[in-house]
């Protein structure tokens, strides 16, 4: 067979080197030419990793028993040869950018397994990368480069079997380096700053909504198919919102990333919520925040087993000893006695005008005022119960003022009652008093000072705010704009948004880490919009631009003029869904004969389908097989036509 | 804080004398016939009520002792009666009634080994518990120390002591409980109980068919409002907010709409479908849909909207508004707003209210309809403006939002207590089937029994995996799996159930291991006042000799064969000749399985012969054992009361004990 002539760029050579020429014949196979290619570079490394790549036909030739005939390859085929795993940027959901080597080779979708298995993320299936959103770069905004985490040297080989040292991969375990970035994956981010959220772009829309889903990339071609080049930016982000078996015990890395995107889309409103439910998430985003600094490294071992340990070893300490007798042990059972002078009003009854002062005394869940200290033996003027009622806070610290709004049930409805308190510690301790009384505790609860403390961090918290203005705000403090999306911003000054959130933390102070991260997911989960991704379709037979959503379980139909739903298909009722990729048009035919079908305008039907497919797939795991990935059923459902 | 100390070391000092006293104490405790009781136990909610508001400051003691007195007046009645029955046994004098729902209970380390050989009899080994404690039990293991037996015991008083704090806490209503037929029976529920353990004491006094329809009820006649409690709530609570003059009852009744959302999801999760669609949904498709909404990481609401008619404040007027229901509460869309998240207005949020059904709306307030649902605080009893009325068009409509309600308020709890639900209809179907004894309907209990502390403790986070088809498989029903369990917590010494019940409990709330604690049972409250109980059933004498003495089962059935029965069970089975103990009055059981599984107790001396109520308890295991009686064994335990559920202090004993082991463990 003769012998041709076929030239070879060799990307290791350099960009500008003039590209290698290789003597060939027809019949020789691709590992024949890359052994020669490597002969004649007279470079010794490990070509392992390397592969060719049909420039014009934009295709890698992976298959080293191939002939080149078998591939079609002639004299004039551009070949480029390259390692198959480069450096990327990849934008995780927490704002930090790592830099890694991923495969450019396989499909999306294995690489997107890749990365999740060095990241420590389980079901990699959930994810996907997509083209970031152009930052517009301003002149002023250069220094402010983000900083890149390096990942780059893991070595491949490490990642194929994620062994877990330390509570993390191993390749993090190495230096200390390492071991920050695993931090940085696995811990909550503090709250961005103000300014950052509001210079964040935030869709205003449903139809800019739909535009980032126009964004995915193709899981069934590889990066380099699609564009993407070395040292490129993409996002890793979750795409599939059905969150199967999450254990925050092995998932520190998901959990904390998906708290992180969910959040985000909280504050960039890329999910619509109310006032309180996001006064709620504000709450829990400070919880979490002030959890995660404080408590280093929770996620390997398991709080409730430390709180039992510490439990049992303080009573042991208590039952040492010559005189541990059981009413010692009583002793430390009681509650801690609570006795005050603070003032009183009740602003619906006319017979107490203004704050008068009286010795106050919390008793099990119960209030008891007296005229004085002195008349404290005998019966109260009245006995508050504060079980079942609502305790709000009223307070500017600034001005002094330390109110408890106390919303008491009665038979005959519900009482106001206000107490003044002089100071910032009668406050903390009276708070907290109550908030444990209205849940039907006693201050003998365990939660008592922790409730406290709690209280006064937040306080310290308006101090600050309000003291300085909300750009230099200390690290131990927290801006309440840093907790809300840029809409209350305007609506409410920082120390307005500050008791209201206080008024929604106080429900979940108490909760851990894991349990304020799974908290804010639940009621993020259950707002009404929640994992809908949206697409603008034209449906066949109409003449207007429609906007599909599509959720884990079913597709709507949005009409754009009205901005409702119009209809809701569910995918157990769908029988088969079709798309013809030469008019690139989707058909959907559901049970009771119900066929729908369009065409898609923000984002390739490709992604559409796929989006399907995949969600259908989600639905077929189950606990049996959630250990190994059906990688080829994902394919056949979401892989669509060869012609692609 | 006082005077738990005062009534602690008063409570050890009597300790100390029962110890003492230990040797010569072999008198058995006098039964109380509890049947007995019924004519008197008049002692409707509203008397309770009363006393319980006299006593604002929430002195239960005070209230036990107004029930003592009621109870002791009608046991004098009774006296003559139950003296014609039973010969009189020795009472003790030397025991006053234990102050304030105290009991004095034995030695704990009595009760520990003793119960310890109870406990492996009920396991395994064939050997009568009833013979165990009449004879030293074999000790456990090595001879532990002296000074471990001190310890130990130091142990046992401590967590003892404590245990009766706890105990003397809580605190139990008499409640009286409507029945659809215009009939009512009365119970006693202390407030560590939640309704589902409730329901299955009515299932057990009504014979009905237990379906997961059956709720208990609470309407507000002044208000016109009513609603089923939730199978996980307590049920003292809520009655505790009634006022004095409250005219609110309790029902027990069919709702059908408590669990539909489980039945037909589709109707609350697909309600903008049409009616066929709904109508001919698949089950399969059902079952998806309770699998997305309830079984995922967050339960999801029904995506509600709709217009309703709200009662303006004050006024009489309703106005209509666009309302949304969200996981987080109820908003509306105010005017000219769009209906976008960001403008709703919250109306009201679900942590502290409750949803009822208002009645007869249309002429009280002049309701646009009668399908009128309110929201309030459970405390609020009469008119205020912190009531929110809501109208809806359809009753349709009006189940939606109640439901969707109640799913945003109580999330997986419904479904789990669904689920305990249907276990208990389906189980109770079996079990009726299989074994033609009324009191058997009890018997798949320890099934649920196992959940309900759970449910007791608050919300279940985490809904049971599995699909709910699989609910329906009948756990294994029979009785001795029920021995196994835990022993009921210490049961009330508190004035004994009404009649009705006490018929049924004689039988259920006796574990096996109830016998144990009977070695030094504590007076009953009201003994002083009764004339010498009846003589122990002639079995005491000859606890070996079991079988032949045993009560003709089911013993539940036995035992209403007492002269003044039940109007229920009159006259259903009266082939027992001795008049069984009842429990009621029994000393508290041993305490909590923890405790009693800790080990090396150090033994104890020989315990009195066991009391009255021995030989039902004792002799089950050997029924089973043997299988030298053919009858259908006595029903089993039937409810647990949650020892470990009520409140937190359930946690603290078990720490307490692990403490203490650990401490011998070092030494």
């Amino acid at each position: 067979m003769a012998a041709w002539d076929l030239s070879v760029t060799v990307e290791d050579l350099g960009l500008d080197a003039p590209p290698v020429t290789i003597s060939v014949a027809s019949d020789l196979h691709i590992g024949g030419v890359i052994l020669k290619l490597v002969e004649k570079t007279q470079i010794k490394q490990d070509w392992s990793d390397h592969a060719l790549w049909w420039e014009q036909k934009q295709r890698w030739l992976l298959r080293t028993a191939w002939t080149l005939e078998k591939y079609g390859i002639h004299a004039d085929a551009k070949l480029v040869f390259m390692p198959q795993h480069k450096p990327l940027r990849l934008g995780l959901p927490n704002g930090i950018t790592l830099r890694l080597r991923v495969c450019f080779s396989n499909p999306v979708f294995q690489t997107v397994m890749g990365i999740c298995r060095m990241l420590n993320i389980r079901h990699p299936e959930e994810l996907s990368l997509l083209r970031p959103i152009e930052e517009k770069k301003k002149k002023k905004d250069k220094n402010l480069a983000p900083e890149i985490y390096d990942l780059t040297e893991v070595p491949l080989s490490s990642v194929s079997r994620p062994c877990l040292y330390n509570g993390m991969p191993a390749h993090f375990a190495d230096s200390p380096e390492m071991e920050a970035i695993y931090k940085m994956l696995s811990v909550s981010q503090p709250p961005p700053a103000p300014e950052v959220i509001a210079k964040q772009y935030r869709p205003a829309s449903v139809v800019d909504k739909a535009h980032i889903n126009g964004r995915w990339l193709d899981s069934s071609r590889c990066l380099l198919q699609q564009g993407i080049q070395e040292s490129d930016k993409l996002w890793l982000r979750f795409k599939y919102y059905a969150t199967y078996d999450m254990d925050p015990k092995y998932d520190a890395v998901r959990l904390t990333q998906l708290y992180e995107q969910a959040r985000w889309a909280i504050l960039l409103e890329d999910i619509d919520c109310t006032e309180e439910e996001m006064m709620l998430f504000g709450a829990l985003q400070y919880h979490i925040s002030k959890v995660a600094q404080s408590e280093p490294q929770i996620m390997s071992n398991n709080p409730a087993m430390d709180d039992l340990d510490s439990a049992l070893q303080s009573l042991e300490v208590k039952m040492e000893g010559e005189g541990s007798s059981a009413s010692d042990l009583l002793e430390n059972m009681t509650a801690p006695e609570l006795t005050d002078y603070l003032k009183i009003f009740r602003p619906k009854r006319l017979t107490l005008k203004g704050y008068k002062q009286y010795w106050f005394k919390f008793q099990d869940t119960s209030i008891s005022y007296f005229k004085s200290k002195e008349e404290s033996i005998g019966e109260p003027i009245q006995m508050i119960n504060l079980k079942g009622c609502e305790v709000a806070p009223d307070v500017n610290v600034a001005a002094q003022k330390f109110l408890i709004r106390l919303l008491i049930p009665a038979p005959e409805g519900m009482n106001e009652v206000y107490l003044r308190c002089e100071n910032e510690q009668q406050y903390a301790q009276w708070m907290a008093g109550c908030r444990l009384g209205s849940k039907g505790k006693t201050l003998a609860d365990s939660s008592f000072q922790s409730e406290i403390q709690s209280i006064r961090s937040f306080l310290a918290m308006q101090k600050t705010n309000s003291s300085s203005s909300s750009a230099n705000a200390s690290e131990e403090s927290i801006n309440t704009h840093s907790l809300v999306s840029p809409r209350y911003h305007k609506k409410y000054k920082p120390k307005q948004l500050t008791p209201r959130i206080l008024d929604a933390y106080q429900n979940v102070a108490q909760l851990s880490l894991t349990d304020a991260l799974m908290r804010f997911l639940q009621i993020w989960q259950a707002l009404p919009d929640f994992g809908l991704a949206y697409v603008v379709v034209r449906f066949k037979g109409s003449r207007k631009d429609e906007v599909l959503g599509i959720a884990p379980n079913r597709l709507i139909r949005i009409d754009l003029s009205v901005g409702d739903v119009v209809k809701t298909w569910r995918y157990n009722n769908m029988k088969q869904w079709n798309v013809n990729w030469d008019i690139r048009q989707m058909a959907i035919e559901f049970e009771g004969n119900v066929n729908i079908a369009f065409s898609c305008v923000t984002a390739d039907c490709k992604i559409v389908h796929e989006f399907i497919g995949g969600y259908i797939f989600m639905s077929t795991r189950s606990r049996e097989k959630s250990e190994t990935l059906n990688e080829e059923l994902f394919h056949k459902l979401t892989g669509g036509h060869e012609a692609l | 804080m006082d005077d738990i100390d005062a009534m602690f070391s008063a409570m050890l000092g009597e300790m100390d004398l029962l110890t003492q006293s230990l040797g010569e104490e072999t008198v058995p405790p006098e039964a109380l016939s509890n049947t007995k009781k019924e004519v008197n136990y008049s002692i409707g909610f509203t008397d309770l009520n009363e006393s319980l508001h006299e006593l604002e400051g929430n002195d239960l003691d005070a209230l036990m002792a107004d029930l003592m007195a009621d109870l002791n007046a009608t046991e004098e009645k009774l006296a003559t009666e139950i003296e014609c029955l039973k010969a009189p046994s020795a009472s003790q004098p030397d025991f006053p009634p234990p102050p304030k729902g105290l009991s004095i209970e034995p030695a704990p380390s009595h009760i520990s080994p003793s119960s310890a050989g109870s406990r492996s009899s009920n396991v395994s080994t064939p050997v009568p518990s009833a013979a165990s404690s009449l004879a030293p039990p074999p000790p456990s293991g090595a001879k532990p120390t002296t000074e471990e037996i001190e310890a130990q015991m130091k142990a046992d008083k401590i967590k003892l002591a404590l245990e009766k704090l706890k105990e003397a806490k809580v605190k139990k209503l008499v409640v009286k409980v409507l029945m659809n037929d215009g009939s009512s029976k009365t119970l006693m529920v202390d407030e560590r109980q939640n309704v589902r353990e409730v329901l299955d004491n009515m299932f057990e006094k009504s014979h009905c068919d237990c379906n997961v329809n059956w709720s208990i009820c609470e309407t507000n006649p002044e208000l016109q409002l009513e609603r089923a409690f939730e199978d996980h709530e307590n049920l003292v609570d809520p009655l505790s907010a009634w006022t004095r003059d409250s005219e609110n009852k309790v029902l027990f009744q069919e709702r059908p709409e408590k669990y539909e959302v489980f039945k037909n999801p589709q109707n609350f999760y697909l309600w903008k479908k049409d009616k066929t669609t709904l109508r001919d949904m698949k089950d399969k498709d059902k079952e998806l849909l309770i699998q997305e909404n309830f079984c995922g990481t967050s339960i999801i609401v029904p995506d509600l909207e709709g217009v309703l008619h709200l009662r303006e404040d004050g006024k009489k007027s309703w106005k209509q508004r666009l309302f949304q229901l969200r996981a987080s509460g109820i908003y509306y869309v105010p005017k000219g707003k769009t209906k976008s998240s960001r403008d709703l207005v919250c109306f009201v949020q679900f942590d502290n209210v409750n949803v009822y059904y208002g009645k007869d709306f249309k002429s009280k307030y002049k309701a646009p309809t009668d399908f009128c649902f309110v929201l309030k605080h459970p405390q609020i009893q009469k008119e205020s403006q912190y009531i929110k009325y809501l109208c809806c068009d359809d009753i349709w409509t009006m189940n939606l939002w109640v439901t969707g309600i109640r799913i945003a308020k109580y999330g997986a709890s419904l479904y789990e207590n669904f689920k305990t639900a249907e276990i208990k209809a389906s189980n109770s179907v079996w079990t009726n089937r299989s074994t033609p004894s009324s009191s058997n309907q009890s018997t798949p209990s320890p099934t649920v029994k196992a959940k309900s502390p759970n449910q007791a403790n608050g919300h279940a986070t985490k809904p049971q995996p599995g699909p709910i088809s699989q609910n329906p498989a009948p756990p294994p029903p029979p009785p001795p799996l029920a021995e196994v369990l835990p022993p009921p917590p210490p049961d009330p010494v508190l004035p004994p159930p009404p009649p009705p019940m006490a018929a049924k409990t004689a039988s259920k709330p006796t574990p096996p291991k109830r016998n144990q604690p009977n070695n030094f049972p504590p007076p009953p409250l009201d003994m002083d006042n009764l004339p010498p109980p009846p003589p122990p059933p002639p079995t005491d004498d000859h606890l070996e000799a079991p079988p032949d003495f045993l009560p003709p089962p089911p013993p539940a059935t036995g035992f209403n064969s007492l002269p003044p029965p039940p109007p229920s069970f009159g006259g259903v089975d009266h082939s027992l000749p001795p008049p069984p103990p009842d429990p009621v009055s029994l000393p508290p059981p041993p305490p909590d399985p923890v405790f009693v599984a800790s080990g090396a107790p150090p033994p104890p001396p020989p315990p009195p012969p066991p009391p009255p109520a021995a030989p039902v308890a004792t002799l089950r295991p050997a029924v089973r054992t043997s299988g030298s009686l053919k009858k259908v064994p006595p029903a089993p335990p039937k409810r647990t009361a949650p020892t470990q559920g009520g409140g937190g202090g359930g946690d603290f004993m078990s720490e307490l004990m692990l403490a203490m082991r650990k401490k011998h463990a070092d030494q």
